[in-house]
């Protein structure tokens, strides 16, 4: 485990692209879960108003519904932090690295599990990054205190972790099939926030479709039940009550397209003559 | 002798083209061994089969009588057709990477830099480079962990006439230490400059497999002329050791029975009168024998 983590350190500690990627995407968490704020004092600005409510004093950064607001929120830049992995895997391909790693003595395994690592590691680091600024936010806007309202609710934390596991492993096996970094940023992008959302928001609210099974199908999609995973937040400043828990039928669907990309990983590598 | 390398009917199709057909091959400890053949005979897949980058239909093979192949490869150096670095790293970076999957630790690298030439720009990226030192730096990193083991598939392909003479030096002085060399050419007289036992490759199938000496050894073809080419031609038939002979006019091209010395022959005509104005004995080269295997198969 060690072993494969230094293995993609040594790769990635003087690549420069890494790093600029890597802090473009922080600064975006950064942005998104701190802009709350100025967001609302821009719809106050345009008049905009919740039934008489100041748009302003909407509590979008109390302990504990930061947590779900800022995972939320952030769970729409992380096509960026798999921008990284496919690089990252796309530079073995093209320069035939892997190849040559392989015939250096690791194998086919090592070399799924060291990508695989990194992965986590990311998830990891922006994980981290997103409490230190839901922690900072909270501490500045947050109406009340205390360790039982700071820890409630962290698996929204989890949640967005196992999300961006989940969607960077997307990214891997993408790469591995298409072999393109270009070719997979765009289609994952397009996917990501076009295609899919367009499909399902046809399946679930088209008139010839909406009473049948569609809507119902519609949560099994990839990006969708990864979505369903921390479910909209905001609804609760309006109708008071909400699904304030990670979706646990979302956490079944995401594990079962979890294992089917590990497995089409193995298999295709596998399979795979590398020349 | 101990056996490094045991290929067991290794096969490859790829779609409708038969790349390697149950190929055999044993490889001993201290051998230079080469794998002749024309461009697409199957040389650079049986390596890749080896090393566990490309599947094998059919077959096995066993390192070092069965060792893990992971470890194996370990122990295993590599140069093969293009140079397969980062460009993005420095020479010691992209050393770096190779000793930590070798398990070989950083010690060696500045002195394998050094070894290959490439010391003084150690840190520059790698994709600045010029194709010999590319060349240069995946030496240094097939020898970074002294391996036992070397595997070259085209080694001198794309080097400039020094590069090549470097590498036939770099082969030899390996080989002199004990190691095993197995190397893939298109090159016939690379091969029969540095190998000790060579093998035959076409469309995947092996048609000859022997030591470099043995096939070379029978040097038998001696071209003769004198002043007078019909007496001497007239005296030469009653010669018992000479098997043919025919004159293109100015010489006689004679094909000697096994036993028979060229020595023999300067004697003979001596003994019987005739000085020879020239006496020229043909050395073998691999070149023939491989186009006579070649032809011998068709």
């Amino acid at each position: 485990m060690i072993r494969v983590l230094k293995l993609e350190w040594l790769k990635v500690r003087n690549y420069k692209s890494f790093w600029i990627l890597l802090g473009m995407y922080l600064l975006a968490l950064l942005i998104i879960a701190s802009g709350g704020v100025f967001f609302l004092e821009w719809l106050k600005s345009k008049g905009a108003d919740f039934d008489g409510i100041d748009p302003t004093i909407l509590p979008i950064y109390d302990f504990p519904d930061i947590w779900q607001n800022t995972t939320y929120l952030a769970s729409f830049v992380k096509v960026l932090l798999a921008f990284i992995v496919i690089i990252s895997v796309n530079n073995d391909l093209t320069y035939s690295t892997m190849r040559q790693n392989i015939i250096d003595g690791i194998s086919k395994k090592e070399f799924i599990l060291s990508k695989f690592m990194q992965i986590i590691v990311l998830a990891l680091i922006s994980t981290l990054f997103l409490f230190l600024i839901g922690f900072i936010n909270g501490s500045i806007y947050s109406h009340v205190w205390g360790v039982e309202y700071i820890f409630d609710e962290l698996e929204f934390l989890f949640a967005y972790f196992y999300e961006i596991v989940v969607y960077c492993t997307l990214a891997f096996l993408l790469t591995l099939v298409i072999k393109k970094a270009g070719f997979v940023i765009v289609i994952l992008f397009l996917y990501t926030l076009m295609f899919e959302p367009i499909a399902t928001t046809i399946l679930m609210n088209a008139p010839y479709f909406k009473d049948g099974m569609a809507p119902e199908i519609a949560q099994f999609f990839p990006i969708r039940s990864l979505n369903n995973l921390i479910s909209v937040p905001y609804t609760r400043y309006v109708f008071m009550e909400i699904e304030d828990n990670v979706s646990y039928s979302a956490l079944a669907i995401t594990s079962a397209w979890f294992l089917f990309y590990l497995g089409s990983i193995f298999y295709i590598l596998n399979k795979r003559d590398l020349k | 002798m101990e056996t490094i390398l045991t290929i067991n009917k290794l096969s490859k199709r790829f779609g409708r083209i038969q790349a390697v057909d149950k190929l055999n091959l044993e490889i001993k400890q201290g051998q230079v061994f080469g794998i002749l053949g024309p461009n697409g005979s199957g040389k650079t897949t049986t390596l890749g089969m080896i090393l566990d980058v490309i599947a094998p239909n059919q077959g096995s093979f066993k390192w070092f009588g069965g060792e893990r192949t992971v470890d194996a490869r370990k122990k295993i150096g590599s140069i093969l057709e293009t140079p397969c670095f980062y460009p993005y790293l420095s020479a010691v970076q992209n050393l770096r990477i190779t000793a930590h999957i070798k398990k070989a630790g950083n010690e060696n690298i500045e002195s394998i830099l050094r070894q290959v030439g490439l010391f003084d720009r150690k840190d520059d990226k790698f994709k600045t480079y010029s194709l010999g030192m590319k060349q240069r730096l995946s030496i240094g990193a097939a020898l970074l962990s002294n391996p036992p083991v070397l595997i070259l598939d085209e080694p001198t392909n794309g080097l400039d006439p020094e590069g090549i003479a470097e590498v036939r030096a770099l082969i030899k002085n390996i080989a002199q230490n004990g190691k095993t060399i197995l190397m893939a050419s298109h090159l016939l007289n690379e091969v029969q400059k540095v190998c000790t036992h060579f093998c035959v490759l076409r469309n995947g199938v092996k048609l000859h497999e022997g030591s470099v000496s043995d096939t070379l050894g029978e040097i038998n073809k001696v071209d003769v002329s004198s002043d007078d080419l019909v007496v001497l031609g007239d005296v030469l038939k009653d010669h018992p050791g000479i098997e043919s002979s025919s004159s293109n006019g100015s010489i006689i091209e004679l094909t000697l029975k096994p036993g028979t010395l060229a020595t023999d022959i300067n004697q003979y005509c001596f003994k019987k009168g005739i000085t020879l104005k020239k006496l020229f004995t043909h050395t073998n080269s691999l070149e023939q024998e491989f186009l006579k295997i070649l032809k011998e198969n068709d």
